[in-house]
This record gives C-alpha cells, structure tokens and sequence, in this order.
C-alpha cells in the first residue's frame, strides 16, 4: 500500500530531484512519454510521464484534468501522482512505479491468449475497489481497459486513465444520468457501453463503466478485445443489438472440427481475428482450456444490453468468482508474480543500462539547439 | 429506507455538532483524533442530507432551508474554511461539496447563499488565501469558481487587493495548483462581461503591467495559457476600449511580432491571433504603422510560410490572407 500522505510530501515539484534511467514507453497517443527515474533524495525509483504540450491541442486541457483530478483523488488501487510540474514546454508527471507495466504490455509481450485466470480475478478485484471509490467520489472513468490497468511489483492492480473521466456531481446535484460525450476517446471506443455510443436522451451513468469492466475481463482472458478487428460501425451496430462478448474457451469456441462458418462467425464476434486464426495451434489450446463458470458469469453480468441489471462495482466484488482471492495458504498460495511468471517487474537490477540515458539526454540536448530566426527590426 | 429512521439527527443538532467539532480541531487538544472523526462523520451526514445517496433521495426543501439557516446562523461556513488544512483528505472535499450546493440554494430569484456571503466576504479571501497552501487548494479552486458565477462574489473577488495575487498562484511550480489557479483567474476575468470590462478599464495600467509578467513567463504553460486568453479578452467587443488601449502601444506590438517567432508552434499560433487585431485596426496610431512598415516586406514573407500546414482551419488561411493583403498595401501616413 502507499502511505500516501507521507509519500506525497516528500516529491517536489523540482526538476532537479529526479534524474531519468530508461525509456520506458509512450503512452497517451504519443503526446507522452514515460521515463524509470530515480528520485535523488530518497533513492526511490519512480516512473515520469512526460507530456509534451506542444504537440497536444484540445489533449491540453484533457492533460490538466486528469491531473487535477488525480491529486484528488487517494486510493490504493488508484494509481496517485505524487507530483507534477512544468519543465521547459513539458508537464512532468511522478507516479510510483507500476513494475509489470500495464495489462496490455503483459498481454502484448507474453500473454498473447490471456493471462491466467487466478491472476485475472486479483487484477479485476484491484480494478473494482479502485473503481468503487471512483465512483462514490462522484466520477465516471469512461476508460477502463487493459492499457489503464497498472501492476505494481508485489501484484496490486492500480486504475489510471482517469483523463477520460466526469463528474457525475453537477450544479450542485447529484445526476442520474449524464450525456456529454468524452473528447479524444476513439481510442476507447471498443471497450465503451452502447449507451455511451449511442448518444441518445437517456443518457448513460456509472454502470456504463460496469460494461467496461465486462470488456476488459474478456480483453484479460482472451489477450485481445472483443470486436478488436470489426469496422466501428458494425461495432457499434452488435453492441447496440445487444451482442455480447465472451470469454474464449472450450465451451465457447466451437470445435476445430466444427464447419467453418461457425467458427469464423464465432471468432469474429469475438474479435480474435486473423492473428489467432492463422495460428491452429494457439487456437486449439485457446478451444481446450476453460474458465470458471463464475468467471463466465461474471462476464455476462457486465455486458449485460440494460445499464440497470448490470450490478454496481461493489456488489460485483461479492461475486463468487473473487472467492479464490480470499484462500491464504501462506506459501502455496497463488500471487500475482507468481502467476505472472516467467515475466519479470523491472527492479533496481535491472536499471544499469547507462546507454538509455545518454541517448535520451542527447535527444534532449538537439531538441533544444535553437536556431535563431531572422530578427525583427524595431 | 426505514420510515422511522433510528435517530436521524435534526440540521441543527448535525451543525452544532460538527461545529463542536471544528472547534476542538482548531484548539488540537489531546482529543484532536476524535475530533477528526467527528468532523468527517457530520460532514457526511450533511452531504448525504444535501445529495442523498444511491439508496436515498436528497432530503425535502424544508430541511434543506432549515439546514442552511442554521449554516448561516453559525457561521459555520467560515470555520470549516478556516480550518480545512485541519480536515482529512476526504472530508476536504465533503466541505467542498457542501459548499457548493448550499451556494446554489434559491428562493424564487434569489440567492440567499449569495446575500450570506456578501455580508461575510471574508469567506471569500480566506478561499483565495487558499492558494498558498499545497493542501487545500484545489478545495478552495473548486469553491472559488463556484461563487465566481454569481456576480456579485465576483465583483467582491475582481475589485479586492488579494485578486492580484492570482498573478503568482497561476505561476507557482506545482502544476495542478497553477492550472487550477488560472482556471478561476480566467473565469474572473470573462464571466461576467460587463463587469470585467469595467474592472479592466480602471485597472488597466495594474493589471497589463501584472500580465505582461506573466506573457514573459518561464514557464511555458503560464506563458502560452495567458497568451491564449489576452487573445479572447482583446476579441471580446465587451472589452473594446482595452483592446483599442492595448493595440495602440508599440511595445504590445513589438512582444507580439516576437512571440509570432517563439520556438513553440502553439505559442505562435496564439500569437497571431493578437497580432491581427493590430493589423486590422483601421485606425492604427503612427508609432504601430511605423513598426509594420519597417518590417513590411519581411512578414508579408514570414506570413506567407506561416503554419502553412493548416491547410484545413478555413477561418485561420482566411485570416492570414486578409493580413498579408493589408499589410502589402501599408502606406506611411501622409503628412499634411
């Protein structure tokens, strides 16, 4: 856990207490970047976002909010921002380090068909107490996938993302409904409810993020997101129709033997497309494995076509398929690295490639060479 | 929700308690944790009363009108405010949220929240005041721009000597505080038109010599979002007289020809869009034309390559193209 008041105190809001290590990959449509630094005075290594406002416009004021709104925000599976400050035409955000990066890099760099489901139930059961709060604070996240779930190195699951995020408090009122559309949110679009795309009168309210989890669970199981390789229209269309996705497993991929056209109706739905198609060993091991029924049912409950049958974020926590994060058996029982094994979180080990560094600084250095335009004369 | 309720405490007795309360934080006595809890407990019960929660509506008007009576009357308001950086994480907000319902409070047209406050206007610098503190201040940024929609909070807040320390709030080195801080700045200035092109007028030499600071600003996010909003100060035909004030100065001009060059592409698009309010104005004073004529050809050429890859923002190529034509066709003043 954060002992968030202790820890928030000690970042300034100084550019000189932090000297960066490595790159560690762009996030926010390439408007940021996020660096493993080390805090100078404690000897911590923190992750850095940098947001280059330059090159962002209408991102600007995305940027602003979901930074203000962070640092309102103290939860332990809300991924806080212990400082943030402006460094020549950047923002620098300090976050603490998420050491196994997000769920989409697991997904991306080993767990091609989903991660395990043990490890999924820990990560959902994070999401959904982060979730919770959020949502009592009186926010909607409007974001929820893999790419905005963070793993820290003992295996606790922060939320972040949160500058899709809106206020479900307004004029002084609590509303039942709100209608605005997130900017930017193309990205998103995928793991977003049908009432949110549909844009109509009745708007849409917390639940939609309930949707959202749904998504996101058969994105953790399946290794991609449903409906991943559908034009968004005829997205759009299926989720309106009230179309929902599943968890891939013998009881919901037909067999290999099966006709075709079942099986490419059914892979397509699911949005597994080629990738897994043309792989026939993958796919049999994706058509032999099962899921709990829990875990299925879980699913269901989500993407569920009516906002209002779909439980909130605390009664989800209930559900039976978390029973299995509850068993401590001390030392045989599972943890997130554990199961997350063989990947590993980067450590202090692991931060000695001098190299990085240097081509970061020399990137910095030509950045700021100026060529000094023809001058005005007054 | 249980008809009879077990002891659901009346507005006064959750004020009076939560004002005890208040109290024994601000003396931090042995019994402070207590306190705390105490403070958290009321502010909640407030809220809930104010908002109602998932399984309960928000209580009838006739509690609510009782309840902010009895806020008026304790003079609560002002101590929880007083007190914030003395309240936790959580129940800071709760005091926000609070608030700014009961500001929004009517009785037919009026305000009385409003009226309140007016009489008690220390309520309102202490929230300014909030600024200084790391803690609380995007509490009290919250709370600010809420009592900036009403007019008359806003003229209390414009015409106070404390409104000129928001050109240092907007400035500080922690970003989500600046912003916060300019977000209020901004709405101050542009809210309510009539009365913020009053406030600039009187205020002119004050408040341009405090702004310039801030377009000369270190910090690139200070400096880009101040230019932005000169841009829609000076466009709004509320502020005419400041803007024929502001472009009939030579080194306004002279900063703005320069920002056009800055490194930042953004910077320079903001720029422009004050720089053309100087070319347009058809009545340009002698020292301004002098400016332009001088460096006549130089930017009908810097104009001419200027963010040309805007090629599909049609106001903007519209723009550029009347600003080259005009200042293709600048004459020197004819000497009679």
């Amino acid at each position: 856990m954060f002992k968030h008041s202790i820890d928030m105190l000690m970042f300034e809001a100084d550019p000189a207490h932090y000297q960066l290590c490595s790159d560690l990959g762009h996030c926010c449509e390439d408007i940021a970047t996020v660096h493993l630094a080390r805090h100078l005075p404690s000897g911590t290594l923190v992750a850095i976002k940098k947001f280059n406002m330059d090159k962002s416009k209408q991102e600007a004021n995305l940027i602003q909010h979901e930074i203000i709104l962070t640092r309102q925000l103290q939860h332990p599976n809300v991924l806080p921002y212990y400082a943030a400050f402006v460094s020549g035409p950047e923002v620098v955000v300090v976050a603490p380090l998420m050491a196994y990066g997000s769920c989409r890099d697991l997904l991306s760099s080993h767990f091609t068909d989903g991660l395990p489901e043990a490890a999924i139930a820990f990560i959902l059961r994070d999401v959904l107490q982060g979730l919770d709060y959020v949502h009592r604070k009186g926010y909607i996240h409007r974001a929820i996938r893999a790419s905005h779930i963070l793993v820290s190195s003992c295996g606790r699951a922060c939320l972040s993302g949160l500058r899709y995020a809106c206020r479900i408090v307004e004029h002084g009122r609590w509303q039942r409904s709100v209608h605005s559309f997130p900017c930017s949110t193309a990205c998103n679009l995928n793991w977003l409810s049908p009432e949110v795309l549909e844009q109509n009168l009745h708007g849409y309210n917390e639940k939609s993020d309930v949707y959202s989890i749904g998504m996101t669970a058969c994105e953790l199981a399946n290794g991609v997101v449903p409906f991943a390789h559908t034009p968004t229209t005829l997205m759009l269309t299926e989720k309106v129709r009230g179309c929902a996705p599943q968890l891939l497993d013998h009881s919901t991929l037909p067999s290999l033997y099966d006709d075709d056209g079942g099986q490419q109706s059914a892979l397509h739905d699911s949005g597994v497309g080629d990738s897994v198609a043309s792989n026939m060993m993958q796919l049999k091991a994706v058509q032999q494995r099962r899921f709990s029924e829990p875990f299925h049912q879980l699913a269901e409950l989500c993407l569920q076509r009516d906002p209002t049958l779909r439980p909130s974020a605390s009664q989800l926590l209930a559900h039976s398929f978390f029973k299995q994060c509850r068993q401590r058996h001390a030392d045989t029982a599972p943890t997130v690295p554990r199961l997350l094994h063989p990947v590993m979180p980067i450590c202090d080990r692991r931060v000695d490639s001098q190299d990085d560094l240097a081509s970061i600084l020399a990137a910095e250095k030509l950045a700021e060479l100026e060529i000094e335009p023809d001058q005005w004369d007054f | 929700m249980p008809l009879f309720g077990k002891s659901q405490k009346s507005p006064a007795e959750v004020v009076k308690a939560l004002k005890e309360a208040v109290n024994a934080l601000e003396r931090g006595d042995k019994k402070a944790e207590k306190a705390q809890e105490d403070v958290s407990k009321n502010l909640v019960l407030i809220k809930n009363m104010l908002y109602g929660t998932s399984d309960a509506e928000p209580q009838t008007d006739i509690i609510v009108a009782q309840l902010a009576q009895e806020l008026y009357n304790s003079n609560l308001l002002l101590l929880l405010i007083q007190n914030l950086n003395r309240i936790d994480f959580e129940g800071k907000k709760d005091v926000a949220q609070v608030f700014n319902n009961i500001l929004r409070r009517q009785i037919g047209t009026r305000s009385p929240t409003v009226e309140y406050i007016c009489t008690k206007p220390e309520i309102l610098f202490t929230l300014m005041a909030g600024y200084e503190h790391q803690e609380i201040a995007l509490n009290c940024g919250t709370m600010l721009r809420e009592c900036a929609r009403y007019e008359a909070l806003a003229k209390i807040m414009l015409y106070s000597d404390d409104f000129f320390n928001f050109f240092r709030y907007v400035e500080v080195s922690t970003f989500d505080i600046a912003s916060d801080a300019f977000s209020t700045f901004k709405e101050l200035l542009t809210r309510h038109k009539i009365l913020c092109a009053e406030f600039l007028e009187i205020n002119y030499d004050k408040v341009f010599s405090h702004y310039q600071r801030l377009l000369n600003s270190e910090n690139y996010v200070t400096r880009r979002q101040s230019l932005k909003l000169l841009g829609e100060l000076l466009l709004d035909r509320h502020n005419f007289t400041v803007m024929t004030r502001y472009i009939s100065n030579p080194d306004n001009l002279k900063l703005m020809m320069n920002m056009l060059k800055e490194k930042s592409r953004n910077i320079q698009f903001e720029a422009f869009h004050v720089f053309k309010v100087f070319v347009a104005n058809p009545n340009k004073p002698k020292p301004i034309l002098d400016i332009l004529l001088r460096n006549q050809e130089k930017l009908v050429e810097f104009l001419t390559r200027f963010h040309t890859d805007r090629s599909e923002d049609e106001q903007f190529n519209d723009e550029k193209a009347y600003l080259i034509k005009q200042i293709k066709e600048l004459k020197p003043l004819t000497e009679h």
